[in-house]
Parts: structure tokens; sequence; C-alpha cells
């Protein structure tokens, strides 16, 4: 047997041996952590109460494999390998979930993950590799921030004002074709959690939304253009700040001034290019949607569903499920100095997040409680990272987004829908998982590195099934999981023997509990 | 009552059909009774001409006018409607055809023209519209069933697929796509063309017996976890994976699997992937399939004829021809005909002026459609063009009526409303269906 095979061996049955050890916490007390312990538990007294209050039982807190798989896929968007799973199910510590969050927050995976994540919100899905391409930069740009955990608002001041095409976020503005109308529906809808594109055509039928809130803020970025505008198919997507330029309401003549919604401050009064003016309001402290809309999106990240439902539609009519959690975790977000990781961090510390997502009561409690952890769809690219780990199948490395049978397979599996509590892949996506790569190379003998691995003679079947279970679903086989497939495997002929093994392997990779987040 | 049964009763509500129905011996049967059922639902088939097909050398010609080109007009069997020499067969089917030459868009260019088409809709605004056959084919859907409901047949990769794509419906409501495989037709024009699923059949090295003996210990290991776990989520996926098994149920995968048919019978649609392509739609619509769309141009937008227009539109038109009227003979034989609308159209037609370089440029100002069969008063034109077919004089037709008119003829009322992501209602078309082309 080759070294490689043995390496593997010892990282796949010895795990706590094979990796490295957990990160001891640094043990500074300090007073941002001492607030991060104090909100968390807040959170959870928040949530509790009104569990309470609506006599419903919260779910028990989930079981260690459920727990790091979870953590694994919110945090850096792929699940564990074997040993990792194997160190944490090890781990008797009482304070491992909060290390293994700390951990976690720290690997470069972390902000990859939020780049991939961001640019899904910030731009519509496509399933044209093309664009897919054009999109690095954009990617890069965000991966960048998110890694040396740039304040937040700094950040959107950042995008709002950017000039810098592919390195930046030059290509949402190129993505919306420099229109103002349509840079004021996304930046509101990605930044502020309002949706104002109702009111682009008329008064917004259920919020206070005028047709002329619409046009002001659209007035904003009237004055953008690409320079040279000649090279548009050449992939460069700069943007110039004219000082002229200006917005009409629909089948009029009616210029709209620039004008901030909701707010009487006057535009003219802060210096510089009309989008520096812009990022000016929104960022500033007593800037209303800013830091809510921001809070909003980390707790549906983690949880699945937003204090505000839809999470990037904050309008009066959607009222929020816990509007005192919204107002103080805004408040320790903007003390904070808008420090994303740490809201990420405080909370997925809390025994909320830590729910079991199985089913527990009688009648099904409302998704708005939090009473047990949402089931969430994968994004494309976590199930096709998920599926190369799986059969530890070579990937790209993780900071480059450019491999062409990741974008290829991240094209087709893209979908429409923002809510990630439902999973919207159709029929031809279900058969290109089912019999196309990357599943088909992950469980074929021949080319997965896992099922090598298992092909040693010296293992036992439970032994080798707890492997299998291990690397998909990050836990151990049941005993009717084990009675079943050691049947199946007792079935096969010596020399079928990786083959069968790779049916299993089949099995497990097209299942729910595989292709979800639960 | 515990947890487990209403997890188990809801999973059994969603997806007791699809586990059930392994064996799928009923579907011949189906398609064989498929033309006398009273209840059956409509079908739709949409030729989609990629490169925007010229009016004035198909259906809208100019003889005598020196924008008139190189084609003579032909006799039909309706008396008075003539129109290319090219279209022989279809020159004997002209009764079911009603051909609006009033066409008059307001794009030009191949992506925006192909969304527009499609969408009814401009591209470039807060939405994305789906196509045409992703939101009528989920109005007709027949509730549950084995095929897809909408198909698309050689799709061009090359245009944005958004153009073709389910928009805001998601895409549960996407296309499932069939294609040329291998090269064959590629390297030899004379070979037949081999058309099939994407990652409908087995990877290699995978046979029938062990993907049965995968799919049982696949189902146990799904029912477990729905069981234990009891979410949208988790029920949408099980339902959607359930029916691509079914799908790749041999029974069902060889409504794709042209080996099926005779010889004689595919040479008789033409080899080419357009030809085969409209013998895989009679046999989906002949199943049941509410939408199909087969291409005729694909990625080379082969009606894009800027220069050398005759040769190309000569052989481009033999080609449609042959498919198109072998198709609706074969329909009409089969019952199937005054149950299925067919639809020719591309993203806009060509300057009836012809360029120095012997060729046609794009031209949306008016152009030529033709609606055909089910629901359709056929052996007519609706609306006209003048004599330089630079204008349209009369019948002006815009693509929300035609797209209503469509939807009137397959028996979808054209305001039925979907819901964007906004939670906005949204019609199927805003237009007014043309009357007098409604059978």
């Amino acid at each position: 047997m080759s070294r490689n095979l043995l390496r593997l061996f010892a990282l796949l049955l010895l795990g706590s041996l094979a990796i490295s050890r957990p990160l001891v916490a640094e043990e500074v007390e300090s007073d941002s952590h001492v607030k991060m312990l104090a909100m968390a538990a807040r959170i959870d007294a928040l949530i509790q109460q009104r569990l309470d209050t609506e006599n419903v039982q919260a779910a028990p807190l989930a079981s260690d494999g459920e727990f790091i798989r979870r953590a694994y896929l919110d945090l850096v968007g792929n699940i564990p390998t074997v040993a990792q799973t194997r160190a944490y199910l090890e781990d008797n510590a009482p304070d491992k979930r909060q290390r293994l969050i700390a951990q976690l927050l720290k690997s470069p995976a972390h902000p990859t993950h939020l780049a991939n994540t961001w640019r899904t919100l910030i731009l519509e899905p496509t399933d044209d590799p093309l664009q897919l391409r054009n999109e690095a930069g954009m990617q890069r740009w965000l991966r960048g921030k998110f890694a040396q955990n740039l304040r937040y608002d700094r950040l959107v001041e950042e995008f709002l004002t950017a000039t810098q095409g592919n390195n930046g976020p030059g290509y949402f503005y190129a993505a919306q074709q420099l229109k103002p109308e349509l840079l004021a529906g996304e930046t509101s809808r990605i930044f502020l959690g309002l949706q104002l594109e109702c009111a682009q055509c008329h008064d917004h039928p259920f919020d206070r939304w005028k047709q002329h809130d619409f046009w002001g803020l659209a007035a904003f970025f009237a004055q953008l253009e690409r320079p040279g505008d000649d090279n548009v198919g050449l992939a460069r997507f700069d943007i110039v700040d004219r000082n002229q330029g200006e917005v009409t309401l629909p089948e009029s003549e009616e210029i709209v001034p620039p004008a901030f919604p909701g707010s009487t401050a006057n535009y003219a009064s802060l210096g510089g290019t009309r989008r520096q003016q812009l990022a000016i309001w929104v960022v500033s402290r007593d800037n209303p949607f800013m830091p809510r809309r921001a809070v909003n999106w980390a707790w549906a990240h983690m949880m699945g569903r937003g204090i505000v439902h839809p999470a990037d539609d904050m309008s009066p009519q959607n009222a929020p499920s816990h509007p005192e959690l919204l107002d103080e975790l805004t408040e320790y977000f903007i003390h904070s100095g808008f420090d994303l990781r740490l809201l990420l961090e405080t909370i997925a510390i809390t025994d909320t997040y830590a729910r079991s997502s199985q089913a527990v009561a009688d009648s099904e409690a409302p998704a708005k409680l939090f009473a047990r952890m949402a089931v969430k769809s994968l994004t494309p690219e976590q199930l096709y990272d998920a599926m190369l780990k799986v059969g530890l199948l070579k990937g790209p490395d993780e900071a480059l987004q450019n491999d062409g049978n990741r974008n290829q397979f991240v094209a087709r599996m893209r979908t429409a829908g923002k809510d990630r509590t439902q999973f919207d892949t159709g029929m031809p996506q279900a058969l290109a998982v089912m019999n196309g790569p990357p599943v088909s190379t992950a469980t074929s003998p021949e080319t997965s590195e896992l099922l090598k691995a298992l092909s040693a003679p010296f293992l036992s079947d439970q032994q080798r099934l707890n492997v299998l279970f291990l690397a998909a679903y990050s836990r151990e086989p049941n005993q009717a999981e084990l009675d079943r497939y050691t049947q199946f495997l007792s079935q096969v002929e010596p020399q079928q023997r990786p083959q069968a093994l790779g049916d299993i392997l089949w099995v497990l990779s097209n299942s729910a509990e595989f292709m979800l987040n639960h | 009552m515990n947890a487990f049964d209403i997890s188990r009763r809801r999973f059994l509500q969603t997806s007791a059909g699809l586990l059930g129905a392994a064996s799928c011996a009923w579907l011949p049967q189906l398609a064989a009774a498929a033309g006398s059922d009273p209840q059956r639902k409509r079908s739709c088939i949409l030729l989609w001409m990629a490169g925007g097909p010229t009016q004035t050398d198909t259906f809208d010609m100019k003889p005598g006018h020196a924008n008139g080109g190189e084609f003579k007009e032909t006799e039909t069997n309706v008396p008075g409607l003539r129109f290319s020499e090219h279209f022989a067969g279809l020159a004997k089917q002209a009764d079911q055809l009603a051909i609006l030459r009033g066409m008059s868009t307001k794009e030009g260019d191949h992506l925006r023209g192909t969304y527009l088409m499609h969408t009814g809709q401009r591209p470039g605004g807060p939405l994305n519209y789906p196509a045409i056959g992703a939101s009528l084919s989920k109005a007709m859907a027949n509730g549950e069933s084995t095929l897809p409901n909408y198909v698309a047949v050689n799709p061009s990769t090359l245009l944005n697929s958004s153009a073709l794509g389910p928009g805001f419906l998601g895409p549960r409501y996407a296309a499932a796509t069939v294609g040329a495989r291998g090269n064959a037709a590629a390297n030899d024009p004379n070979a037949m063309a081999d058309l099939g699923v994407d990652f409908l059949s087995l990877p290699p090295g995978l046979d029938q017996k062990r993907h049965e003996a995968r799919l049982a210990l696949w189902k146990e290991q799904q029912s477990q976890f729905l069981a234990s776990h009891p979410a949208q989520a988790v029920e949408a996926q099980a339902t959607i994976f359930q029916s691509a098994v079914k799908m790749m149920h041999p029974e069902a995968a060889s409504a794709f699997d042209l080996s099926k048919e005779s010889t004689e019978i595919r040479e008789s649609y033409g080899k080419g992937t357009f030809g085969q392509g409209c013998l895989i739609a009679r046999r989906l619509v002949e199943r049941g399939v509410p939408f199909v769309e087969v291409t005729l141009g694909g990625n080379q937008i082969g009606w894009d004829t800027h220069t050398g227009n005759f040769p190309t539109v000569e052989r481009l038109s033999k080609e449609l021809d042959q498919g198109w009227s072998t198709l609706m003979r074969e329909l009409a034989e089969r019952d199937l005909l005054e149950t299925t609308t067919i639809c020719w159209m591309g993203e806009f037609g060509r300057t009836p002026t012809i360029n120095g370089t012997a060729g046609r440029d794009h031209f949306p100002d008016a152009w030529t459609c033709v609606l055909a069969g089910g629901g359709i008063a056929g052996g007519q034109a609706h609306g006209q063009t003048n004599e330089s077919g630079m204008e349209v004089t009369d019948g002006k037709t815009e693509v929300q009526d035609l797209l209503a008119t469509l939807c009137k003829a397959v028996g979808v009322d054209p305001k039925t409303e979907h819901y964007s992501p906004q939670a906005r209602p949204i019609k199927i078309s805003e237009g007014t269906p043309i009357q007098q082309i409604l059978g």
C-alpha cells in the first residue's frame, strides 16, 4: 500500500491524531468577549420568552454531528472532513461549541464563503458561465474585505462609491447597466432592506414610499458613466462620476432632485459626488435602515429566516417576529463598531442556533418562533464543494473561483429564490446531480480517493460504513442503517466490494440529509 | 398523534404517487389512447428560428418587387394563399396555417429579441420574466407527470439562456433540454442526428440492476429523514429527485429514444437535428407533454443571413418544411393536431431590401409569425405589409397580442397570474387575443 494511502487512513480513522489540536481559546476575558456572551444569553432569553408566551416547547440541542456539519456549512461553506468530525465528537470540553465557532471564523474559508454568499445576494442568479466569470472580480473584492473583517459601514461606503471595475464592485454597476432606477432599487434592497422598486411606476400600494422617494434615491446614481464607453464588450467595468445627469419621473419632464428616502436631510450640504453624498447618509449613525438590515441578514444567514421575513424586505407590513431582539442586536452591532464577524459569532454561540432541526412537538410551531433549527438548501457552491469533499476529490484552490467544472455546475444549479428554507432545484438539475459529475466521480472506485482508502483489507464493514456516514452526514450510522447496509454488502462478491461501497456513497450523496443543511 | 405520524402522512401526500409508481407500464397505452381522450389537455410546440428568419423569402413574399429576391411563390391547398416554393410539404397543409404578416416589434438585437419574443417583455427591467414555455407549461400541466412539462430541443447555448428560462417562476419550471449527442451529424451531413436528454441515462459502467439496488436503499434513506425532519425543503428535495428517478425509468426515458422509431419514419422528418427534434416533439405530445420548443438554426444562429441569404434560406426552408409538415401530418393521423398548437417564430424578421452582399439584415418593424393546428382558424393570412414589405399596413401585431392569442389557442386564459418574488401578480400576457385567427 502506498504511503499516501496510509496517510489517508490515519486521516480517516485516527482522526484526532491527524488533525491539529483545536485552538486553545485565548482566555482574554476582554470587554467585547464578555459583552458577546451577555448578548448571546440575551438572545436565548428573548427567544425563550416568546416560546413560553406561545406555549411552545423548544427542540433539544442538536447532536454534535448535526451541529458541526451545520456550523461548517454556515461559516466556512463546506462540510467537515471525517477527521474534523471525529475530533469534535471525541472532544469532551464543555466549551467545545464556542471553540469550534471561533476556530471556523478564523479560517480562510470563512471570508471566501461570505463572499460567495454576498455575491449571490448582490447579483441576480445567472446560469451563464461567462457572467459567472465576470463576477469573479467582485467576489475577490468582497473576500478581501471580509478577510480583514473591515467595519461593515466602511464596506457599504466603499461599495456605494466604488470606481474600480474588475477588482471591485464594478460588475454590479455594469449588471444594472448603470441605470439609476435599477441601481436605486437594488442598493436599497441589499443595504437598506427596502423594496422601493414598486414605487418606480406608482406610489407604493402597501408602504409609505411614494414615486418621488424612489426617483429621489435614483437621482444619486444619475451621474455615472463608464470611461470610454466604447469598450463595453471588453469586460472592463470601471465607473466614473460626472457632474451632470438627472432623472425624470416616467412619462414626464419633471426632474427629481436627489433625496434620502424617509429623511429631510439635505444632500447638497454633504460634499463630494452624488454617490459619496448617498454613502454619507447610508452609513451615518442615525440611519435607521442600514444596521438593522445587516443584523437581519446575519440572523437569516444563520437561522434560515430573518427576524423580519423576507430578510431583504423590511417594510412595515413585514413586522419583526421579535422586535425587541432586533432592536437590541442592532444596538449591539453599532456599538461593536459594525463588526460583522463578531455578530455572526454571537449568533452562532447561542443555544438557539444549536437547536436540533428534528421535529419534536405534536404540532408544528411556526418557523418564526425559532423553536427548532430551519432546514436550509445548500448553495450550488456548497453542494459542489461538499461532493468533492465526500469523495476526497481534488478541487481547485479555495480562494480561486475559476474552476471551469465548478462554474458549470454552479451555473446549472443556481436558483432564483432567495429563501433558503425552500428547495428550488428542478428535475433537470436533479438528473445532473444523480448521473453527472461530481457525484459520479466521487462515488466511482476508480476516481474516489475515499473509496480507494476504504478498499484496505483489514477494515471491517462496520468501520467502512462508519467512515462513509461520517464523510457524508458527519455522524455514525444508526443500528437500522448498519443492519441494512451490512446486509447489502454481504450479498456482494468480494471483487465487487469497492463498487458496492460506491453505491452506498451514491445513496448518501443523493439523499436529503446530505443535500440540505439541517 | 406523534411527530412520526404527522410527517409520515405529509410525506405520503407529497410523494405517495411518485414512490408507488415504480412501473410505468401504462405509458404506451396512454400514448395510444391520447387522441381519443375527451379530457385530454392541449399541447403547444414552438418552432424557434434562431437568427431571425426572413419573411420576404418565406411567408410574405413580394414577387415582382426589387425586394422580392430569388425565390418563387407556390400555390397551396388554400386558393389565394401563397408562400415560398421551398415549402412543398406545408403547401399541402396550408389550411392549417394562420400567417401573421403584421408582426411589429421593438428589438433588433439577437439577445434582446430572443428575450422579447419568449417573454413578451423587453429585457432590462427589474424582473426576470419566464419564457412562454415555462409559464404556459405551468398553466397547462397535467398534475403529476413522469415526463417534464417543458422540453427544449436543440436550444442555442450561445444565446443568453435567461431568455429561455423560467425567470421568476424558479428552476422547477425550467425546460428539460434535449440536444445532439456525439458529432455524427456535425461531421457527416447525411448521418442521422442523435438527440437525447442530458444526464437521463445511467453513467457508463452502471447497469440497470445496480441502479435499482441503489434506488431501493435510497428510498429507505429518504423516508427515514423525511420522518424525522419534516420541512418544506426536505419534502421538495424528495419530490424532485423522485420525479427525476421516474423520468429515468426506461419506459419514460424511451419517450426521448428515437431508436424506437423505424428508419423510414425518422427519415421522413429529415435527418438533421431539427427534423429529429420534431419527431421527439411528436413522441412527447403523444405522452401528454404540454410544451415543446424545437430550435432550427441553433448555435450558428442559422437564419442570420447578412450575407449570401438565398442558398442558406433555401437549405433551411427545406429542412423546416420536411420536419414541420411531417410533424403536422403525423399529429393529424393520431387525432392530436386539433389539440396541439404550433407557433413558428424567431427573434425578428429581416430587411426586405437586399444588401450589398446578397444578404438581409435585422428588421423588427414588419415581419411574420405563423400559428397552426389546434385552436387556430387555418388557411388565412392575417395582416399585411405594403408592396416593398417595409411597413405594416393592416393587422399590426405586437408580441403581447401574439402570446395572448397562443394562450387562447391552447385553452389558457392569458390573464392567468403567476407571482413574482415580490408577490406581485403578473399575467402571462397583457395583450389582446386576435379573434379572427382563433378557431
